[in-house]
């Protein structure tokens, strides 16, 4: 159905920005108090795999009827 | 383009001097706002005053929109508990759609949601919503558990998922709710502002240039049809994710 290919949609959007965003902002952290550079990429590759993950789990793993 | 003396279209033209002394809630928008408030109270009393069983044409408008939205988001996002929420999201369809339809009618000329203050207020109403019924079907904890806690994931993966999800459902799922339809209606209002601003520009300066602003005049037109279709869809979708948020809480599991 059209509608929930619509709310799937934002659904993925809502989870990408979440981990990208998250784990992005922890390296940010990590990296201004231990005055290193490489943990933000590092945490943003973690988000977007915890992202595609979530996703992975919500739409196909459980793949709703 | 880059002509000297032709100011483009900013965020300054989406900020309106107050119309009665110096009070900035009377502006355009916050006006524009009671307005659509009561043209669409009048609207569907009227329609539904003279229900009839054979439906008068306006009888038939009224119910069709109101129709689309308890068969279409409500029935099939929610599921058998909708009835219940079919007026929150049929008064959050008819006050988006309104607002945003004042963007093309001629002399209103303003979506009156491109002004964030209006989609966030409607936001948190949502927001508070879909939290409210979570928490009082299934109590904070549970409610906590299903959401950070996935079935069938190996134990230490949590502590990378749950942040996310949390974050998720508080964070971002409003954030983008609200930026989504201040976004769209900005953006084409100021793109309908640049094709009309420029058109006049145009039309002033040498003679062979003003032949151009009837195409920039004509990109004005079409894309005001464009911009219609738009908010529409917008309307559609907040009023949709509303929906499919309030679905989630009721949801037994993921």
């Amino acid at each position: 159905m059209a509608t929930t290919d619509d709310g799937a949609f934002w659904t993925i959007i809502a989870y990408l920005i979440a981990g990208l965003g998250f784990w992005g902002g922890m390296g940010f952290l990590a990296d201004h108090f231990l005055k290193t550079n490489f943990l933000t990429v590092l945490g943003m590759f973690l988000g977007m795999a915890t992202g595609l993950y979530l996703i992975w789990i919500r739409f196909i793993k459980e793949s709703p009827k | 383009m880059a002509q000297p003396g032709f100011v483009p279209p900013d965020s300054n033209d989406f900020i309106f001097k107050p119309i009665f002394g110096s009070s900035i809630f009377m502006t355009k928008p916050a006006l524009m706002i009671f307005f659509s408030v009561i043209l669409i109270v009048v609207f569907f009393t009227i329609s539904a005053r003279k229900a009839a069983v054979v439906p008068s044409r306006l009888q038939f408008a009224g119910e069709s929109v109101y129709g689309f939205v308890r068969t279409t988001i409500g029935q099939d996002v929610i599921g058998p508990e909708f009835e219940r929420f079919t007026p929150f999201l049929f008064a959050i369809f008819t006050f988006v759609l309104t607002n945003n339809l004042f963007g093309v009618i001629p002399f209103m000329q303003f979506p009156t949601m491109s002004r964030i203050g209006f989609p966030v207020s409607i936001t948190i109403f949502v927001y508070l919503v879909y939290h409210y019924v979570a928490i009082k079907k299934k109590g904070l904890g549970r409610y906590l558990k299903e959401m950070c806690f996935m079935p069938g994931v190996p134990k230490p993966i949590y502590i990378i998922l749950a942040p996310v999800e949390f974050l998720t459902y508080f964070a971002v799922r409003p954030l983008t709710l609200a930026m989504r339809l201040f976004g769209n209606m900005f953006a084409g209002h100021l793109l309908l502002l640049l094709f009309t601003l420029g058109g006049e520009y145009m039309l002033k300066s040498a003679l062979f240039v003003k032949f151009f602003s009837v195409l920039s005049f004509g990109m004005a037109i079409g894309l005001s049809f464009f911009e219609m279709g738009i908010e529409c869809l917008q309307a559609y979708i907040f009023t949709l994710l509303a929906a499919l948020y309030i679905a989630g809480a009721l949801a037994d599991e993921h």
